[in-house]
């Protein structure tokens, strides 16, 4: 299977791809730019490419189980069986290095103290605004066809959007700004820092799979999946 | 029938068990070969500051707001108005929160 496959038939089968693909590029390039900019290379890597490699796994296992799937983007990548857009993967990082930036501002504001409850507020709030603005954008994306859920997924949802999709949302950046803020606060040279944000997937990935797991068994105790 | 992300892994135990073993393994030699010093990146939340239209505002929010008009527009193009507006006020909840603490502490610092 290929690892990068290129689609011909842009925007088939969707609406309006073409402007949020637009907005996401736009918004990547400035938030690429502004982090070098202040932070340098090394540190820059830090807060883009664990994310881009652990979205590229779990979005690409979400499509491969058969959850929902994407239609009509032009470069796709895929690591285990489940082709991703590139642009989605771009979108994470994205994501994760707004949410945590608006995480640190809010807590900065609240809570003076440099501790590890410092670090916590401060992913816990970026997980909050990163749910907010999903609430959002995924009902659009599905109504738009930009990306497609299976039909038969049971549960509660949000205009057709299942919650433990903003779930997710939460979890993944949550931990991931964990893990982005232990790093970056740490004493070790930026070389070291690139190593471990990379290394460290497997360990951030290991909880976010064992938390997720446990809320998916809640949800379907309770009922709500 | 669909899976979920932990059953997809569990699956495919084989795949994600040695990626993760190496992945834990090569971040314990990491964090444990001998130390290089730095010194630690602080939070200077005052450099993220820019001026927008004669405000001075976090460029964080700015961009925030400039996905959040975005998102909107494109709702609102895909004549999908009702889930685009609650969707947009919930957006808004944090854009809101943050402009209202900038107002706040700075109105206590000016007093």
């Amino acid at each position: 299977m290929a690892i990068i496959e290129i689609n011909q038939n842009f925007g088939e089968h969707t609406q309006l791809l073409a402007p949020f693909i637009a907005v996401i590029a736009i918004t990547w390039v400035f938030l690429v730019y502004y982090s070098y900019k202040k932070y340098g290379t090394r540190m820059t890597i830090v807060y883009f490419l664990p994310i881009i490699i652990a979205t590229l796994i779990i979005e690409s296992a979400g499509v491969a189980g058969g959850r929902y799937y994407y239609s009509g983007y032009i470069i796709y990548l895929s690591v285990v069986g489940g082709a991703v857009p590139l642009i989605i993967i771009l979108a994470w990082s994205v994501n994760l290095f707004l949410f945590m930036n608006l995480g640190k501002y809010f807590i900065s504001k609240l809570y003076q103290k440099q501790n590890y409850v410092r670090i916590i507020f401060i992913s816990f709030a970026a997980g909050v605004f990163g749910v907010c603005l999903d609430l959002l954008e995924d009902p659009i994306a599905h109504h738009n066809n930009w990306w497609i859920w299976g039909e038969s997924l049971a549960g509660i949802k949000f205009f057709n959007v299942p919650i433990l999709n903003f779930v997710g949302w939460f979890v993944l950046i949550f931990f991931m700004s964990i893990a982005t803020l232990l790093i970056e606060r740490s004493r070790f040279s930026e070389n070291r820092k690139v190593l471990l944000s990379i290394s460290s997937i497997a360990i951030t990935g290991s909880v976010i799979f064992v938390v997720h797991a446990l809320i998916v068994k809640l949800f379907g105790f309770i009922g709500l999946s | 029938m669909e899976k979920t992300l932990s059953q997809f892994i569990i699956d495919n135990i084989f795949l994600f068990l040695p990626l993760g073993i190496t992945g834990i393994i090569t971040t314990i030699i990491l964090f444990f070969l001998p130390k290089k010093e730095t010194s630690q990146i602080s939070e200077d939340q005052k450099t993220d500051f820019i001026t927008f239209i004669k405000f001075r505002v976090n460029f964080y929010v700015v961009v925030y707001l400039f996905v959040w008009i975005m998102i909107i527009i494109i709702g609102l193009l895909s004549d999908f108005l009702v889930p685009t507006i609650i969707g947009g006020i919930i957006a808004a909840i944090p854009l809101i929160i943050l402009i209202l603490i900038e107002y706040k502490t700075s109105k206590s610092k000016v007093s």
